[in-house]
């Protein structure tokens, strides 16, 4: 059996171990762990999950079952280097945000959820962002972009954005 | 002592007596549906089958007052003063709309799905349901999801009760069942390559209140309603689980753990529950054969004709030597060792081969498996006892053979498989008259004088006695295939005993005339019996 | 009517207000430093039950009460839990607290954890405002830096530590035992109750949760007084010795069909019409409002007519509402078909559910799947009694579900039904003539990708 390379540098790891001493038990790291392999990764595949569970003295199958429980983690493969919540509850939707949302996805050839082919871009719809004084809204990696119209959100999500924290 | 009223009725719980509103109430004869709790597990009240309306009377004043609303019984404790009710217009409602509510998505799987019969979704439906489908229509079939080597998944099927992934939490420590996704979307599933492989796999299937989960072993093998269940005992290890086996025209189906607090609770391991195949195997030895000489073949005899003639060669022989396998029953051993100090006085009696495997094991819920692999090891040590202070091993009768001071052996097994080597079963060739009674065929049985059959486990009735000293008795399931007298059988007519062998009469016989088995003497409970306890009575009178 | 001079938002639109030291300029943590000197954790759980403090994440629960469940004389460690959360749609106070004054809601909670004896606060912060992530971590060092966090703050004998915990988009993580089991690592399901987190919470030891604002709050009873906290808002009616009043400032979140949306900070009880239309600058295009949702979408709607009643604790429940709720004002005007409400609010929490307890993960998904196929056209008017049985039955309240956010999901139903009943039938007969009359099952809607 060939050997698998790890997922998790040990700069990930580190980072992990660093958080430990907040919490008195390692159960306690798992959602940190996913964060720190997700922003590194833009996804936490099924081999980081292993990882994960190895250092954390888990069962495999006690990180996924929380990883799946958010729908938020992608596991298949990297999520775009902009990931574009866009909202849809109730008060981006009375300004706009359902359309908003199947606009941008008609746009780039994708429906909700999904990847354009040269990983740039994610489309999702996201429930209530807390921004609904700037509605409709869309979150982009760390930037809350307020009062969005549909060709304002398409010359904003043409922007290279920093990865997300 | 604490008073409960359930449904108008009091009852009397002890004082200190832990139990749920589930409990109680099942004390006055009401059964609160309920699928996600069970005894030996965490409680969640998820399901919200088991909401009933709760109250407290007033110790002093007698008068009632209920709380506003419903609440879970399987988590309301039930104290002095609480009042139960079951079966109110608010209760009646609240589990038709659960009940509708499971139903929405649950897949038109009755005609094919196992669990039919023994369903608790369709059971509830039928008592606490309403006629009609308000929902949508869209009829479906589940998908089937494979889950581990011996468990297979419904996955639509499934009714979120969680019983499975705590079993798998708590009771065997493996974790390896999780919950994906979330809200209505939510499966049952495995981490991909970390399959539901424990050894204590199989009783996710038992707390499966529907036809989620399933045994691969029964998976479409037999209707439910068609099989008749006997309690029994499991013969795989001296821990002696308590067991029901599921049969219908003397073929086993399935065997499925019985609750017992003292010895499994609620669970058996696979090995137990999985190990009875070996009584359907086409290669047991059927009928009674005797070889007139070393180099000619076996012929056949006639049960009837097996009694005296078997005697006859024995006497002849000369010197006895026997092994009690602790695969037999109490009241087969002590027949066996009687049979067999009729014949030679001197017989030398003891203990069947004991097979070891691998160490006891204990899961983190408290369930142990025994590396002694086999029933009733204590049982026989005890019979041999009343006949012989100096209870000898199966090593001790190896070397006496060996030895030369022995010129026949009576050797028992009824092991599930092989168990003697061509090393040691040379040890026997060289006797005037040897009988083997098993199973299987073997080294042994190839130099055998007389090749005996042996009964399965789930042939037998009588008592085994487990590593706690537990006595427990229990009820032929099946009969064995044509052609074989059951240990039991023999030895009654070989003690010249009228009609059909009766244990329970043997029983009371030992228990009548020892003391270490007084405590067989009357009823014994479905639990069984700890046969110290007597003993430490009769100590301290 | 007189504008409330902003106290919880005093640093919005302040240059670098979120600094320590503008922070201090105005105040900050001389109070801090003056109780924790002075003062017992007695005395300020004392002065925070006498102010009247309700809690302000959504249940209105007295937060001194609360504190006051905590287990005397235990030998700890007590956890302090903040929850930053805020999912609840329409909401967005606590995020304009967190990036623009995170410093009073720290003192807030070093006040708090003093009271309750807390070792540790964990903030748990929604993952959607990775600018209050940045911020609160900016100023949790700060106040490291400056000796109001760590071992023995201030000579004390009181150690605290802060620290953040990022959630991952997950609604039911505002729930406060949901919130306990995400932070212990596992899928938020809510716990059964009890025991009670004040008994046995995070990690099994005595918790409480609060959330931002009532933080805030609590560093402004420090700074300001009791007295100052009870001169403003409804005070408690005398009649009613149950009644423990809605005293304080609030910070109402205005969205939807207005002019201008937006945070605003007023005493407890302003009426509806009153934030639309003098801080709102009223519905937007000159249109009128349909309905308006009091607190967030789980508390329901009230219709236009029902716009003059006071957003304290108890005026929504006067209407038929669940309640206040997080005081988000959401405002519908008359072009919106209540269809696309109702649908809108089943989809939000058939999304959401946890999917633990059996009413609330097959009511939420039922009713989303009602209003698709009411949407699409083939409605019946039965769909209406079999949404308003499930408005009725789902819950805590009635005792159905382990936690509110069946309740939270009924309500809308429930509200909806209700008061816009005409509405939805006009629609069911226009957009389905021949078939809203069938009261048998009909056949599914086939829906692709409705989440």
């Amino acid at each position: 059996m060939i050997a698998q390379p790890k997922i998790l540098t040990p700069e990930m790891v580190a980072k992990i171990e660093a958080l430990a001493p907040r919490y008195p038990n390692r159960r306690a790291l798992t959602l940190p762990a996913l964060h720190i392999v997700n922003a590194e990764l833009r996804h936490v595949p099924l081999q980081a999950v292993v990882e994960i569970a190895a250092v954390l003295g888990l069962a495999p199958a006690e990180v996924q079952d929380t990883l799946t429980f958010y729908q938020f983690f992608h596991q298949e493969r990297p999520h775009g280097k902009v990931r574009a919540f866009v909202c849809r509850s109730i008060s981006c939707a009375l300004r706009g945000g359902d359309h908003l949302l199947e606009h941008l996805c008609h746009k780039h050839g994708i429906d909700p959820y999904g990847t354009t082919p040269d990983g740039e871009l994610t489309i999702e719809p996201a429930e209530c962002l807390g921004a609904c004084d700037f509605a409709p809204c869309i979150l982009a990696n760390d930037d809350l972009l307020k009062n969005m119209t549909p060709e304002t959100a398409e010359a904003e999500l043409k922007k290279p954005r920093a990865r997300a924290t | 002592m604490a008073t409960v009223i359930v449904d108008g009725k009091e009852i009397e719980i002890g004082a200190d007596e832990r139990l749920n509103c589930i409990e109680a109430a099942r004390l006055a004869g009401a059964e609160i549906p309920h699928y996600c709790w069970h005894p030996g597990l965490s409680v969640v009240a998820s399901c919200r089958m088991c909401l009933v309306e709760t109250g407290t009377r007033d110790a002093a004043t007698g008068k009632i007052s209920m709380m506003p609303k419903l609440v879970p019984a399987c988590q309301t404790p039930a104290k002095d003063g609480t009042v139960i009710v079951t079966e109110s217009q608010l209760v009646k409602e609240s589990r038709a709309r659960v009940e509708e509510a499971l139903l929405i998505d649950h897949p038109i799987d009755c005609p094919i799905c196992d669990k039919a019969g023994e369903c608790l979704l369709q059971d509830y439906h039928f008592q606490h349901g309403q006629a009609e489908r308000r929902a949508d229509l869209h009829p479906f079939t589940s998908r089937r999801r494979d889950v581990g080597p011996t468990v297979t998944l419904f996955v639509d099927r499934c009714i979120m009760c969680t019983r499975c992934v705590r079993f798998t939490r708590e009771v065997s420590g493996t974790s390896e069942l999780m919950v994906t996704s979330r809200g209505a979307k939510e499966e049952i599933d495995i981490f991909p390559g970390h399959p539901l492989d424990n050894k204590l796999s199989g009783n996710v299937v038992d707390l499966c209140p529907v036809g989620a989960l399933g045994d691969k072993d029964f998976l479409y093998q037999q209707r439910v309603w068609f099989m008749k269940r006997e309690a029994n005992v499991c013969g795989g290890c001296s821990a002696g689980c308590s067991i029901h086996t599921e049969h219908n025209q003397d073929t086993v189906y399935r065997l499925k753990p019985r609750e017992n607090p003292h010895v499994n609770k609620w669970w058996i391991c696979d090995d137990g529950r999985y190990g009875w195949h070996h009584i359907h195997d086409a290669s047991r030895i059927v009928g009674a054969g005797r070889r007139a000489s070393s180099s000619t073949p076996l012929e056949s005899v006639e049960w009837a004709d097996v009694i005296t003639r078997l005697r006859a060669d024995l006497k002849a022989a000369g010197r006895l030597a026997v092994a009690v396998s602790p695969m037999l029953t109490v009241e087969e051993a002590w027949m066996l060792c009687a049979v067999a100090r009729s014949i030679d006085p001197q017989a030398l009696l003891a203990v069947g081969h004991v097979p070891q495997a691998g160490e006891d094991e204990t899961f983190p819920g408290g369930f142990t498996i025994r590396a002694e692999k086999c029933p009733n090891r204590l049982g026989v040590e005890g019979v041999i006892a009343l006949f012989d202070p100096a209870v000898r091993s199966w090593n001790d009768l190896v070397s006496h053979v060996r030895a030369g001071h022995a010129d026949a052996a009576w050797i028992t097994g009824a092991y599930p498989a092989a168990w003697i080597d061509d090393d040691t079963a040379a040890a026997f060739a060289d006797l005037k008259c040897l009988v083997v009674q098993d199973l299987f065929d073997s080294p042994l049985t190839a130099l055998a004088t007389w090749k005996l059959p042996a009964a399965g486990f789930a042939e037998r009735a009588g008592t085994w006695v487990n590593v706690a000293h537990r006595a427990q008795s229990f009820e032929q399931a099946v009969r064995p295939p044509a052609g074989i007298w059951p240990e039991g059988r023999l030895y009654w007519n070989m003690l010249g005993r009228r009609g059909l062998y009766d244990p329970t009469a043997v029983r009371r016989q030992i228990a009548d005339s020892s003391a270490s088995f007084a405590a067989l003497a009357g009823e014994i409970p479905a639990t069984g019996v700890d046969l110290r306890i007597h003993q430490l009575a009769s100590t301290t009178s | 009517m007189q504008p409330f001079t902003p106290v919880l938002l005093e640093a919005v639109g302040v240059a670098d207000g979120q600094t320590i030291a503008s922070y201090k300029s105005r105040g900050g943590y001389a109070p801090l430093e003056r109780l924790l000197a002075e003062k017992q954790p007695i005395d300020i759980v004392e002065m925070v039950k006498a102010s009247g403090l309700r809690g302000r994440g959504g249940a209105g629960f007295s937060t001194g009460l609360k504190w006051t469940f905590l287990p005397k004389d235990h030998p700890g460690p007590i956890y302090l839990c903040i929850n930053a959360d805020e999912s609840e749609p329409g909401t967005f106070n606590n995020r304009i607290l967190m990036e623009d004054d995170p410093h009073q809601v720290i003192e807030g909670i070093i006040l708090s954890a003093f009271a309750t004896r807390a070792s540790t606060a964990y903030i748990y912060l929604r993952y959607e405002y990775p600018q209050s992530w940045n911020r609160l971590q900016t100023a949790i060092d700060e106040a490291y830096a400056a000796g109001y966090l760590g071992k023995n703050i201030r000579g004390s004998g009181f150690s605290l530590d802060i620290y953040l915990h990022r959630g991952a988009a997950a609604y039911i993580c505002g729930e406060e035992t949901g919130l306990i089991e995400s932070l212990e690592g596992k899928r938020a399901w809510p716990r059964i109750k009890p025991p009670f987190p004040a008994i046995e919470g995070l990690f099994r030891k005595p918790t409480v949760v609060n959330n931002i604002e009532t933080m805030a709050c609590v560093a402004q009873i420090a700074r300001r007084g009791v007295d100052w906290f009870r001169s403003i808002g409804v005070p408690a009616d005398p009649n009613n010795p149950r009644d423990p009043g809605s005293y304080g400032p609030k910070l109402y979140c205005l969205s939807g069909h207005v002019e201008r949306p937006g945070c605003y900070e007023t005493p407890l009880g302003i009426t509806a019409r009153q934030l639309i239309n003098e801080y709102g600058g009223g519905v937007w295009k000159g249109r009128r409002a349909k309905a308006v949702i009091p607190g967030g979408i789980s508390m329901g709607l009230m219709t236009e007519a029902e716009l003059d009643t006071p957003l304290d604790f108890a005026g929504p429940g006067k209407v038929g509402c669940l309640g206040l709720g997080t005081a988000a004002v959401v405002v519908i005007d008359e072009t919106v078909s209540i269809v696309d409400f109702l649908h809108n609010s089943c989809r939000f929490f058939a999304h959401e559910s946890c999917g633990q307890c059996t009413p609330c993960r097959e009511g939420t998904s039922w009713s989303l799947r009602m209003l698709e196929r009411i949407k699409a056209g083939k409605g019946r008017l039965r769909d209406l009694d079999l949404l308003a049985e499930i408005g009725n039955t789902m819950g805590m309240m009635p005792g159905s579900t382990i936690c509110g956010l069946a309740d939270g999901a009924a309500w809308p139903i429930k509200n909806a039904i209700k008061k816009f009943r005409g509405e939805f039938e006009d629609y069911i007969k226009r957009t389905n003539p021949q078939g809203w009359m069938v009261t048998d099952p009909v056949p599914a809607l086939q829906i692709v990708g409705s989440h």
